[in-house]
């Protein structure tokens, strides 16, 4: 059973920054329909631990949604949370969030509501800077690609009730905010509220989400060589700087492989001419790597 | 049977793929694993028809 914690009405041209420990759920509803909301989520532990739109992407597509986790920026690359519901299936990890400058340079307007600064303003109540802000997992938000590779949003079809449940999977800052595009599709010429609610997750929420593995390369702050948060603007090289790339230098063996005629057959079929012309080594790396790739014969 | 050498370059980290295969059992050694990948792929991407 769940537990209602918190429940407010988010206004439009605004945004809120909420403490949610591991376990519990924010749930981002639709009032009227046909509302885009932007999110941020940050460690409440360290906020240099925060949601990254690339590595989401990379797992879950462009339209992440029920069943999917929102990652943390490499090097931590951890589940932060977990999306438990989704009944639009409308959101997007493409775009970036809109800012002052889009709707300057595109519409010009002195002032007018964005992501970007929405997102700034919640989150200085946690002492959070404009350069913080971070691309948004956006909410309700209808995009895709077109057959020439461009990007697109278009409108949306949310109702009344709608609603995307994000449950906690470590203690996060977690800032909503209502999307200030109402001179574009977004959220169909419109700026809406939305309700937001906090509940403790039940046993149900918590038995919903798939075992996550844990791996040594999920990097915290004590594997890092420069553990402190920089303080100074001002960028200034360190003279004692000595570079240590990880497995470097990198170096090529040449090795000879013998291949009967059956093999030889094989490659000439499978070779990617297009690609490696007739150097038959790289169209064979090729083969071999690929085939790793499709079967991953080792766990 | 006539055979053809083919020279492939391969990196440290490639090698260290490659290697752990093996040591997995895949195949007795790195060539042997090259060949059988090279038959495998093929049997993944047996041309239809």
């Amino acid at each position: 059973m769940r537990t209602l914690i918190k429940e407010f009405v988010l206004e439009p041209g605004t945004g809120k920054a909420l403490e949610l420990r591991k376990g519990q759920i924010l749930r981002l509803e639709q009032i009227e329909g046909g509302q885009c909301l932007d999110f941020n989520c940050f460690n409440l532990d360290d906020y240099k631990e925060f949601f990254h739109c690339g590595r989401t992407r990379t797992l879950h597509g462009i339209h992440p949604t029920r069943g999917d986790f929102l990652w943390s920026a490499p090097p931590r690359e951890r589940a932060m949370m977990y999306i438990l519901a989704d009944t639009a299936g409308a959101n997007d990890v493409m775009f970036p969030r809109c800012s002052a400058n889009l709707y300057e340079s595109v519409y010009g307007y002195d002032a007018h509501t964005n992501c970007q600064d929405i997102q700034a303003e919640a989150q200085r109540e946690y002492g959070l800077t404009p350069d913080d802000v971070h691309d948004s997992f956006n909410l309700f938000m209808c995009t895709g690609v077109d057959e020439n590779g461009r990007t697109y949003i278009t409108r949306q079809a949310s109702k009344p009730g709608d609603h995307v449940e994000l449950l906690a999977l470590m203690d996060v800052l977690a800032v909503p905010n209502i999307c200030g595009a109402d001179v574009m599709r977004t959220s169909n010429f419109a700026i809406r509220p939305a309700k937001v609610q906090i509940f403790a997750a039940s046993e149900e929420d918590l038995a919903a989400v798939p075992p996550l593995r844990s791996w040594r390369t999920q990097r915290t702050v004590a594997d890092f060589k420069v553990k402190a948060i920089r303080t100074e603007r001002k960028l200034a090289r360190d003279p004692d700087y000595r570079p240590e790339f990880v497995n470097t230098p990198i170096a090529y063996e040449a090795i000879e492989i013998a291949l009967d005629a059956e093999e030889q057959a094989l490659l000439g079929r499978l070779a990617r001419r297009e690609q490696y012309g007739d150097r038959d080594g790289e169209a064979l790396r090729d083969i071999v790597f690929s085939w790793w790739e499709e079967t991953r014969p080792i766990g | 049977m006539a055979e053809t050498t083919v020279t492939i370059h391969l990196n440290q980290q490639q090698k260290d793929l490659l290697d752990r295969t093996v040591a997995a059992g895949v195949a007795p050694d790195r060539i042997a694993l090259i060949r059988l990948a090279l038959r495998r792929y093929g049997e993944l991407h047996a041309e239809k028809g």
